[in-house]
């Protein structure tokens, strides 16, 4: 299962197992939440998961350009041959066959109907978003929660993978404070190229971006099906590829746990 | 519910009625639905929408990071409530034997009655498991209804109402849901028993029952069926 967290001789899946353990270790980010932020948190995280999730999916997946263009490629290249062939193809019905029982259904009929739609939902999300994070730095004041963590984990590969069709993306540029926001989380925790982990330039841009990608997928059932194929796969390097390790070399994965970048 | 308590908060006469091809009159297909006039409207969202558009609303005096918090609770409920009430009645075994089948297919002969609700049944399971629902156990879908309650118990505290002095939409779905909860007979009461946990959601349920459904009682022209629909909390 994509992302897991390896930590010594730990290995954990799935988002909400990861947070538990970070918690267990006291890394909170949510230690400074009053119990009415908490619960706005939970809020939130259900609004990004019904109306932004499944544009996004569509805007990875479905949309035929982007896919054959962007997504198939960057995944394919780091599956190992030969479910290179197979499993983003899957992914992307996958992917379609979600939005369409969740989504589809009348009054909407047809797949330009139910596309319409999302995207409606997608840039109303985005423009709530914007309006709740205003002027402050993060969701909660000056340090970030796990909140800013889901948000940005949504957010990010839409702001910076280029794809051909852009309507999301455009919409997302519009609003200047959640760029910026992508942005500082960007600069502050994911800063490129000064470890040794990536040797090159653009290979560590790469690999900084497909974990913001698994982290929009995180709660897809399409992972889960991945990790039983890898499991079977008699090769090692997949392993490494589904860590999620801060280019700053630490164990953590999201929330960050410092309070000050 | 949710869409009654709604319409009476806006203080509009609603009248419920109780049908057997209830799904298919629908235009989305799903209920409840609205019949004002010549126009028929389904689901809470666009009947908010639709009541908002002749002029009455509940939301107006909120401001736009109200709005938000509001749109981001109702999407909370509906993520969280609403899809363990479905697992419950649809994915939970026994429920479904002695519950669910029966429920669903009373209104047709058999074998009418089985194949309706089987055909139902598959429907909600493919959507659970595109969802990532179909793998998760009672005690999981229950911890989560406790998370979703603790949430809103929390959002809520001690106002009469989630945006303090007057209902909103949010009010009337969250009522809508739990009252339907605690009402409802079911073959344990261990959702009942969650919900209950929260002092001031009762509160809150009870608040909204008394205001909105009792005086209402009296001259409403509503079916036998709907009246027995009205369950009270005091009980």
């Amino acid at each position: 299962e994509v992302p897991i967290l390896i930590s010594e001789d730990t290995v954990i899946s799935q988002p909400a197992k990861i947070l538990n353990f970070l918690r267990k270790q006291k890394y909170n980010a949510d230690y400074d939440l009053s119990a009415k932020q908490g619960a706005d948190t939970l809020a939130y995280i259900a609004l990004l998961e019904e109306k932004l999730l499944p544009a996004l999916l569509h805007t990875f997946w479905v949309e035929a350009e982007n896919y054959c263009s962007v997504t198939k490629p960057w995944f394919a290249s780091r599956i190992p041959f030969p479910l290179s062939l197979y499993l983003p193809g899957r992914m992307s019905r996958e992917a379609l066959n979600r939005i369409l029982l969740t989504r589809g259904g009348p009054p909407l009929y047809s797949l330009t109907e139910v596309e319409a739609q999302i995207y409606r939902d997608a840039k109303e999300c985005l423009n709530l978003l914007s309006k709740r994070l205003g002027t402050s730095q993060f969701f909660f004041g000056n340090t970030p929660s796990t909140l800013d963590a889901f948000v940005f984990g949504f957010l990010a590969p839409l702001y910076k993978v280029c794809f051909p069709r852009v309507l999301l993306q455009e919409h997302l540029k519009q609003l200047p404070n959640l760029c910026r926001f992508c942005d500082d989380i960007l600069s502050f925790y994911f800063r490129l190229g000064v470890s040794g982990h990536s040797p090159a330039g653009q290979d560590s841009v790469d690999a900084n971006l497909q974990k913001l990608t698994q982290l929009v997928n995180k709660e897809s059932n399409l992972i889960e099906k991945m990790d039983d194929n890898l499991r079977k796969s008699p090769q090692h390097p997949p392993r490494k590829l589904t860590t999620l390790k801060l280019a700053a070399g630490g164990e953590e994965s999201s929330p960050p746990s410092r309070l000050s970048p | 519910l949710c869409s009654q308590a709604f319409l009476q908060m806006c203080n509009l006469p609603v009248r419920v009625v109780c049908r057997a091809n209830a799904e298919y009159m629908s235009p989305s297909g799903k209920l409840p639905f609205i019949h004002v006039g010549n126009q028929v409207v389904s689901e809470l969202g666009p009947i908010v929408q639709f009541v908002k558009a002749k002029g009455h609303s509940l939301s107006d005096g909120l401001d736009e990071v109200q709005k938000a918090e509001m749109k981001a609770y109702m999407e909370l409920v509906n993520n969280m409530l609403l899809t363990a009430e479905l697992y419950l009645q649809w994915c939970d075994d026994v429920t479904v034997e002695e519950i669910t089948h029966p429920r669903y297919g009373s209104p047709y002969p058999w074998p009418l009655n089985r194949i309706l609700s089987y055909q139902k049944q598959w429907e909600i399971r493919r959507k659970m498991k595109a969802i990532g629902w179909a793998g998760k156990s009672l005690e999981q879908v229950l911890e989560d209804v406790d998370q979703c309650c603790q949430a809103l118990s929390q959002r809520l505290g001690t106002q009469p109402y989630f945006f303090n002095k007057h209902p909103t939409e949010l009010d009337a779905l969250v009522f809508g849901h739990l009252f339907t909860i605690l009402t409802t007979q079911l073959t344990s009461d261990e959702l009942c028993e969650k919900v209950k946990n929260y002092s001031n959601l009762i509160a809150f349920c009870r608040r909204i029952e008394q205001q909105y459904f009792e005086g209402h009682d009296k001259d409403s022209s509503s079916s036998a069926t709907a009246r027995s629909a009205k369950r009270s909390l005091l009980r």
